[in-house]
């Protein structure tokens, strides 16, 4: 097994230590352990409603989980307190979201260069050629001056990870990135996300593109109920799992 | 759906993660502005100015009648006048239409002022009616004042809500074997009334805060009373308690309506 | 130069029975058309400053900081429930007396009527607007506040960059119609003897049996005035629409 040997080395990117989290009475996190390391593409499937985009959120601090801890490179996001070390953390991870959340009020590229310009101070000029090439990247080179509004679901969210990748994140988060979209635009978007996975980008996937999820991944982790079931490489996961819960949901898919 | 996560759920650790944006203001502004405000109200009174506005409490008192007065019988005059303007809107005749839809125009982009004003000085001060004189007193004319843009409002109110409801609901009344009389009185008029309850009341708040307009022309409510009061006595500190006095009133009057409204708009808002 | 259709127009008006005459006498036409220019001047100048004390408010309103949320929620709700007028008379006669005393007389006191209605009026109509662009923030999808955040935006950057440009777009409508309605407050000023058009007009007719004469005059004024408004309003929604987005 060298491949796995291989990948133990590797250094580990993001930590997810007994993480428990609730809204109110209801208990939606209840101690996540989980590794990601660098390079590496983890999916993470599931049943509606077992906390997966939650588990996003708490790794770049949209969310402070109750207990546990969450690591993500050498800086531990539980224990940020100022608006500061939060934002210098995001800085650090794209998000890409299910719901695209363009800004409707600036064009494509407008969108791609807002945070370059005001967040990490770049020059509007490299910002926008930098831009330009994210979106050439994602099929899109000749929408710049076009509202998100006009443009497809598929469309937008190439937008959106063009618009999280021009951060130069060392990690990036999909959140169910093709559960909103028309069935005909969910393939370009996947293969825009592969071709990121093929470049070793580190990325962590929420999905229910299972076929995907088996593609893409270095490892497949399955929740049910804020808890973790089972993980492991793609092929086991898909096709010899232990825990008969994932078995039943794999089943249940494929029937 | 895929909206497993419990993000749309309310949760207290969210709200300290992701608030909305704080304002930039310096604190210290608007407090310093009030302390030193009061501070210098504070420095000018004297022990015996409350009994003064106890004195003068009666003369105010009949001023605020008049506000009230004035303002009842003109949202009166307006909801009867803008209920009839509001079915002409309606009609399907260009030559009953045009004519209602100028008449509400005219009297909503018309200053109120301007329009007391004009009744109180283009109408006579007495009507003839055959032998008989009438007399039409100022604060009638204030009334008609308000009246005019008051059934303006009441007529786009009456028209959106006739509008809002669709043929649908007659449709669905009908074949429930109502007729059309029954349709309009059980179906009809009370999902109406629903709509035009909050605006209507918003639009008596505001009516009974323009009533003051009416000191501009002479006569006697509130405003001109305090005017009275404070220019007679002529001292600051009774100045200072005579207009707090009349704002606190409009505001006691007024600030319970829009609480109300409020409510219901908000009530209505899921029925 | 209008000495020359003047005159035709004041027959023609003696013709159907309304006395322009005073358009004649240069000194009381001048006096009226100062008078517009005042008005016109009076509700661009509150316009710009009621929208700014909107902005101001509407962050507050909007603030996590209960000493500053409810300070200025105290302060829209005093606003919008007592009449115009009173606050006009509460600054011109209590306020402006307080800065005369505290400057040591009236001749020392920079503010003038003019001044005064001025700042009413941006107090009074930025409550309303504040309350509409309140609303409009509290309409900003959570989305976008999230994916914001996510670029790395303080709370600050979220409310320049995002928040404010969509609130101010879903209110842009409600902002509209409080710029008409100050517009036609504007003519509260002839209470404290601001020499707008209505006050030129007062002073005209109080001369002269033209009131029917000058309502009209004063009629059109104000409604070629609020179609403006109406119509600026129109060309800066045109520029701020955001294609595609449904609204």
């Amino acid at each position: 097994m060298s491949e796995s040997d291989k990948s133990q080395e590797r250094q580990t990117l993001v930590q997810l230590r007994n993480v428990h989290l609730s809204f109110g009475a209801n208990h939606v996190l209840k101690g996540i352990d989980l590794k990601v390391r660098k390079g590496d593409a983890v999916s993470i499937i599931g049943p509606s409603g077992s906390g997966k985009s939650t588990l996003l959120r708490c790794i770049n601090g949209l969310l402070t989980p109750e207990r546990g801890e969450v690591v993500v490179g050498d800086t531990p996001v539980h224990a940020l307190k100022s608006e500061a070390e939060r934002i210098a953390l995001r800085k650090r991870i794209g998000f890409v979201f299910q719901q695209y959340n363009l800004f409707p009020h600036l064009t494509v590229l407008q969108n791609v260069v807002l945070a370059p310009i005001r967040i990490l101070g770049m020059e509007r000029a490299s910002a926008e050629r930098e831009a330009r090439e994210l979106l050439a990247r994602v099929c899109l080179a000749d929408k710049d001056e076009a509202y998100p509004g006009q443009l497809s679901g598929g469309q937008q969210q190439r937008v959106a990870i063009a618009r999280a990748l021009a951060m130069h994140p060392e990690l990036v988060l999909f959140d169910e990135v093709t559960s909103a979209l028309d069935p005909e635009t969910v393939g370009e978007v996947l293969s825009v996300i592969r071709q990121l996975v093929e470049d070793g980008m580190t990325s962590l996937l929420v999905t229910h593109e299972m076929r995907f999820a088996e593609e893409v991944s270095h490892e497949v982790v399955f929740t049910e109920g804020g808890e973790i079931v089972e993980h492991g490489t793609p092929r086991d996961i898909f096709h010899a799992p232990r825990n008969p819960r994932t078995n039943a949901f794999i089943n249940a898919l494929r029937n | 759906m895929a909206t497993d996560e419990a993000l749309a759920l309310e949760t207290p650790r969210e709200s300290r993660a992701l608030p909305r944006a704080r304002p930039t203001l310096s604190p210290i502004v608007p407090w310093a502005v009030g302390i030193a405000l009061t501070w210098l109200a504070l420095a000018h009174f004297h022990r015996d100015s409350v009994a003064m506005l106890w004195h003068w409490a009666p003369h105010l008192a009949l001023g605020l009648r008049m506000n009230v007065l004035i303002s009842v019988l003109a949202i009166g005059i307006g909801t009867v006048l803008g209920a009839v303007v509001g079915a002409l809107e309606l009609s399907r005749c260009r030559w009953i239409k045009a004519p209602a839809r100028g008449y509400v125009h005219a009297f909503r982009n018309a200053p109120m002022l301007v329009l007391l004003f004009f009744t109180t000085y283009v109408f006579p001060f007495e009507i003839h009616v055959g032998s008989l004189y009438l007399p039409f007193p100022d604060w009638i004319k204030v009334t008609v004042g308000l009246a005019l843009p008051a059934s303006a409002y009441i007529a786009e109110v009456f028209r959106g809500a006739l509008l809002s409801i669709t043929s649908a609901q007659w449709e669905a009344a009908a074949s429930l074997g109502l007729s059309r009389s029954q349709s309009l009185r059980w179906v009809i008029l009370p999902q109406c009334f629903k709509r035009v309850l909050p605006p209507w009341m918003n639009l008596y708040a505001m009516i009974t805060m323009s009533t003051t307009l009416a000191s501009l022309v002479g006569v006697t409510e509130l405003l001109e009373s305090a005017r009275n009061a404070t220019n007679t006595v002529n001292r600051t500190d009774f100045t200072i308690l005579v207009y707090l006095a009349v704002l606190t009133l409009f505001f006691l009057y007024c600030y319970p309506i829009t609480r109300f409204t409020a409510r219901l708009e908000r009530k209505y808002a899921f029925h | 130069m209008p000495e020359s259709w003047l005159p035709a127009f004041v027959v023609a008006a003696k013709s159907v029975g309304l006395n322009y005459a005073f358009l004649l006498n240069a000194f009381e036409r001048e006096a009226w058309l100062k008078g517009v220019v005042v008005s016109v001047e009076l509700s661009f100048l509150s316009i710009a400053s009621s929208l700014l004390v909107g902005l101001v408010i509407a962050t507050a309103l909007t603030s996590e900081r209960p000493w500053l949320a409810r300070p200025a929620r105290a302060f829209v709700e005093i606003i919008r429930n007592t009449p115009t007028l009173v606050q006009i008379f509460c600054a011109f006669f209590v306020l402006n007396m307080l800065v005369s005393q505290a400057l040591g007389g009236p001749q020392n006191n920079p503010l003038t009527a003019y001044a005064w209605v001025v700042i009413v009026l941006s107090l009074h109509f930025g409550a309303y607007h504040a309350e509409a662009l309140r609303a409009g923030i509290e309409a900003v999808p959570k989305g976008m506040r999230e994916s914001a955040a996510s670029l790395g935006f303080s709370r600050r950057g979220r409310l320049i960059h995002v928040e404010l440009p969509l609130a101010f777009r879903f209110a842009w409508p409600s902002l509209i119609n409080n710029m008409v309605d100050l517009v036609k407050a504007t003519s509260l000023g002839s209470a404290i003897a601001v020499g707008e058009v209505t006050y030129a007009s007062l002073m005209i007719w109080v001369n002269g049996d033209n009131v029917l004469e000058l309502m009209i005059f004063i009629f059109l004024v104000y409604a070629a005035l609020t179609l403006f408004v109406v119509w600026l309003g129109g060309w800066v929604e045109k520029r701020l629409r955001m294609p595609g987005y449904g609204h």
